[in-house]
């Protein structure tokens, strides 16, 4: 009789081999936990929590001093570079500064009349 | 027919990728290309249980859920799976405390009941087979199932209870001996 090679005889006995099938109530638990964490993942990205609450947290200080410092120079600057002369600028209780624009004939003519009346 | 969904088979690293992503049907693919197999594994390493098979199958595919990102997709994926489940079981040895020195195996008696050749079925032999594999530790079960039941090259089974080949080698030619030696019909059967 041929012997056989001892990897081939075990190889093919454990491929024949058989023990049944898993629980299929496992299946099912997994893939709700699968949906489960899937599910909280997604929330947590679609979320603006995380990030108000590290803005309103101490975490951070130096970094939001500078981002605000930032926007607060850049507004002034802008708000300086679009300074018009011929607008008013601004008023309190005790001064206004009007200043007046020389836009119509209308106006001019009653410019002029009011410098003749001084002259004269 | 021309709108018939056409059936994209993935490889196991894309599918660990679109379960990274949170694809649930990628996850359900996987599992039922691994599902047997580990159940076979977990069943055949832990004292033929069908119940701790179950567990161990469950806490094997959560590990995936929880952390799937914990795969390097540059390895091959079944051997980073196995490898995780042979550490499952390793972890539970360690729990039992049941884990047995060669010397102490040899001290033992067999067990084992010899039947003639000519009255012992497949199923028989398998069940002997494993009695005495019951009898040379889990080291040798592990590399004895990774070669024989999966199919791993040496090299995988190394890579998967991380030891070195030669040591892969001589745990495999010393659980055939001793089960040629169990197994009286099978010494007739086989050569080495």
């Amino acid at each position: 009789m041929k012997k056989k090679n001892s990897d081939q005889l075990f190889s093919q006995l454990l491929s024949n081999d058989s023990v049944g099938q898993p629980n299929k109530a496992i299946e099912d638990r997994l893939m709700y936990s699968f949906m489960l964490k899937n599910g909280s993942s997604k929330l947590r990205q679609n979320s603006f929590a995380g990030f108000f609450g590290w803005m309103f947290s101490f975490q951070g200080l130096g970094f939001k001093t500078g981002m605000i410092s930032l926007v607060l120079f850049f507004s002034v600057i802008n708000n300086n570079l679009s300074y018009e002369s011929t607008k008013v600028a601004g008023c309190d209780s005790t001064f206004i500064n009007k200043v007046l624009v020389a836009d119509s004939a209308h106006f001019i003519q009653s410019v002029d009349s009011i410098r003749k009346d001084s002259l004269n | 027919m021309i709108f018939r969904r056409k059936n994209k088979v993935y490889t196991d690293p894309e599918l660990m990728q679109q379960i990274v992503c949170g694809d649930q049907s990628a996850f359900g693919e996987l599992y039922h290309r691994y599902k047997d197999r580990m159940y076979y594994y977990f069943y055949r390493m832990l004292g033929n249980s069908g119940e701790l098979a179950n567990d161990f199958l469950q806490e094997l595919f959560m590990k995936l859920i929880e952390k799937p990102e914990s795969y390097n997709p540059s390895f091959a994926f079944h051997t980073w799976f196995y490898s995780v489940a042979n550490n499952m079981c390793k972890n539970e040895y360690r729990k039992r405390g049941v884990r047995q020195e060669y010397y102490e195996t040899e001290k033992l008696e067999p067990q084992i009941e010899f039947l003639p050749e000519s009255t012992i079925e497949p199923e028989q032999a398998i069940e002997k087979i494993f009695q005495a594999l019951e009898q040379l530790g889990e080291e040798h079960r592990s590399a004895f199932l990774l070669r024989y039941r999966e199919g791993f090259s040496i090299k995988e089974v190394a890579e998967i209870l991380e030891l070195p080949e030669g040591t892969v080698k001589s745990r495999l030619f010393y659980a055939k001996r001793i089960l040629a030696e169990k197994l009286e019909y099978l010494k007739d059967e086989i050569e080495f």
